[in-house]
């Protein structure tokens, strides 16, 4: 995709949050409040002065139109292509070793990083706007590749993979293998009703395999996530992955059996893609 | 320095005005509930002996969905101890019941962790699901009629603040016959 094209965009999605205006707006109130606090009175009124200034500005150059990173992408010469979406904490340094590791592998990788991508706070419900458009023109940017391709996402990422996939053509979505790590796929789950889960459109022919740590409270919902995916059309599997707690690659406190499955987080999904046998 | 009566008043008003816009940044989050009546609860404790929530009828009770893997859970246990130790002779009781893991993760979480309520278990999260629990910790205040009254989703220290409160308000409307209150 052109970098202009990337660039409107970007701004686009970030509108979805605020208005640019609003944008602006709240930009330059932090901006006058925190520094009314750590300047000294004299300076305050040329603060003043260089914040009209910078409104002023911001406007015609559109606040939101500054130089993304696109995805991370780790060549490989094998024929399998992996598309690996991590979550709303963003790529950890253990996702990054992995995709090294795979291309080393011959699996080539390319990583989204959804909040760096598209400035989104970082919190589960921003995975909601990142624009399925972009993610099905990802996917079908690497069915040209000509590989074999298999989609990963963490959590709350399966939403915008999964809208991109519904928005594919039957054939198209039927030649991507997707991988959902505890995919968090509900429009609302309360306590004490009944989970509502996301309409994400068609899902006929979609294959995929969702990976469940045993410790996790969403464990216990697996069998519900799978028929609600089912019911829209997809061929869905299940693994638990036994004695991990989710995101156990990026722990604060880890425990030892997490850390070990953390540092080879590659050959858990190559394992996957491999035993799944998702052609 | 000397107000005058307007300022004061006006003082006491934005004073108020401030108290009701903090209020809800530093609440714990309880939500309260329409009193409906609890779902079924039927689960063994660690000596296996069967426990209804029927068994508790006439007392308030917390009913604290929890796992030994669970660091926020973890971390609020000790405080339902202290909420039990505080609350002694008080018609309260605290279960916490472990969501979907072997008997023997708890077992050894417990000869770390001295606990002086019951633990239920609830190996295969049929109970789990029963009730709508989707996140760990979540929290459950039924009242003596044995109807939900708050639901809790998150960690929240038992033994003070808003949480003591709502434990009080609910212990405060039995006869006074059932619940003899501390002296403050």
């Amino acid at each position: 995709m052109p970098q202009a094209d990337r660039l409107v965009k970007t701004s686009d999605c970030f509108q979805l949050w605020l208005g640019q205006d609003d944008v602006r707006f709240f930009a330059l109130v932090t901006m006058f409040i925190t520094g009314l606090f750590l300047i000294r009175r004299q300076m305050r009124v040329g603060l003043l002065a260089i914040l009209l200034l910078m409104a002023g500005v911001a406007g015609p150059l559109g606040i939101a139109a500054a130089a993304l990173p696109d995805d991370q992408r780790y060549p490989a010469s094998g024929d399998r292509l992996l598309l690996w979406v991590s979550y709303e904490r963003g790529r950890a340094p253990v996702e990054a070793s992995g995709a090294e590791a795979l291309a080393a592998a011959g699996v080539e990788v390319w990583s989204l990083d959804p909040t760096s991508s598209y400035f989104l706070p970082q919190l589960a419900r921003s995975m909601d706007a990142v624009p399925q458009e972009d993610v099905a023109d990802w996917m079908q940017a690497a069915l040209v590749s000509g590989k074999q391709v298999t989609i990963y996402a963490v959590a709350r990422a399966a939403v915008p993979v999964l809208r991109g996939l519904a928005a594919l053509e039957p054939a198209q979505r039927a030649a991507i293998c997707v991988m959902l790590m505890y995919p968090n796929i509900y429009r609302e789950a309360e306590p004490l009703a009944e989970p509502d889960y996301l309409d994400f459109g068609s899902l006929e022919g979609a294959r995929i395999r969702i990976l469940q740590p045993r410790r996790s409270a969403a464990t216990p919902w697996l069998p519900g996530r799978v028929e609600a995916l089912e019911m829209q059309g997809a061929n869905v599997s299940s693994v638990i992955l036994e004695n991990l707690r989710e995101d156990f690659w990026a722990r604060e406190t880890p425990t030892e059996f997490e850390t070990i499955e953390g540092r080879r987080l590659d050959a858990i999904l190559l394992r996957e893609m491999e035993s799944w046998r998702c052609r | 320095m000397a107000m005058s009566l307007g300022m004061k008043w006006g003082h006491r008003l934005g004073l108020v005005a401030m108290l009701l816009l903090a209020a809800p940044l530093g609440a714990a989050g309880f939500q309260a509930r329409d009193a409906v009546p609890a779902p079924a609860l039927v689960a063994r404790d660690l000596a296996g002996v069967e426990r209804t929530l029927a068994d508790y009828r006439g007392k308030v009770v917390l009913l604290n969905f929890w796992a030994t893997w669970c660091p926020p859970c973890r971390r609020e246990m000790p405080s339902m101890e202290r909420l039990r130790v505080k609350m002694q002779g008080r018609p309260l009781e605290i279960l916490a019941l472990d969501s979907a893991e072997p008997v023997e993760d708890v077992e050894a979480f417990l000869a770390i962790m001295k606990l002086g309520f019951p633990i239920l278990l609830d190996p295969d999260g049929v109970i789990t699901k029963n009730w709508k629990v989707f996140g760990l910790p979540t929290s459950f205040l039924i009242d003596a009629q044995g109807r939900i009254r708050y639901s809790l989703s998150g960690p929240v220290e038992w033994d003070e603040g808003e949480a003591l409160q709502v434990v009080e308000s609910l212990l405060a409307e039995l006869p006074a016959t059932q619940d003899k209150a501390p002296n403050p």
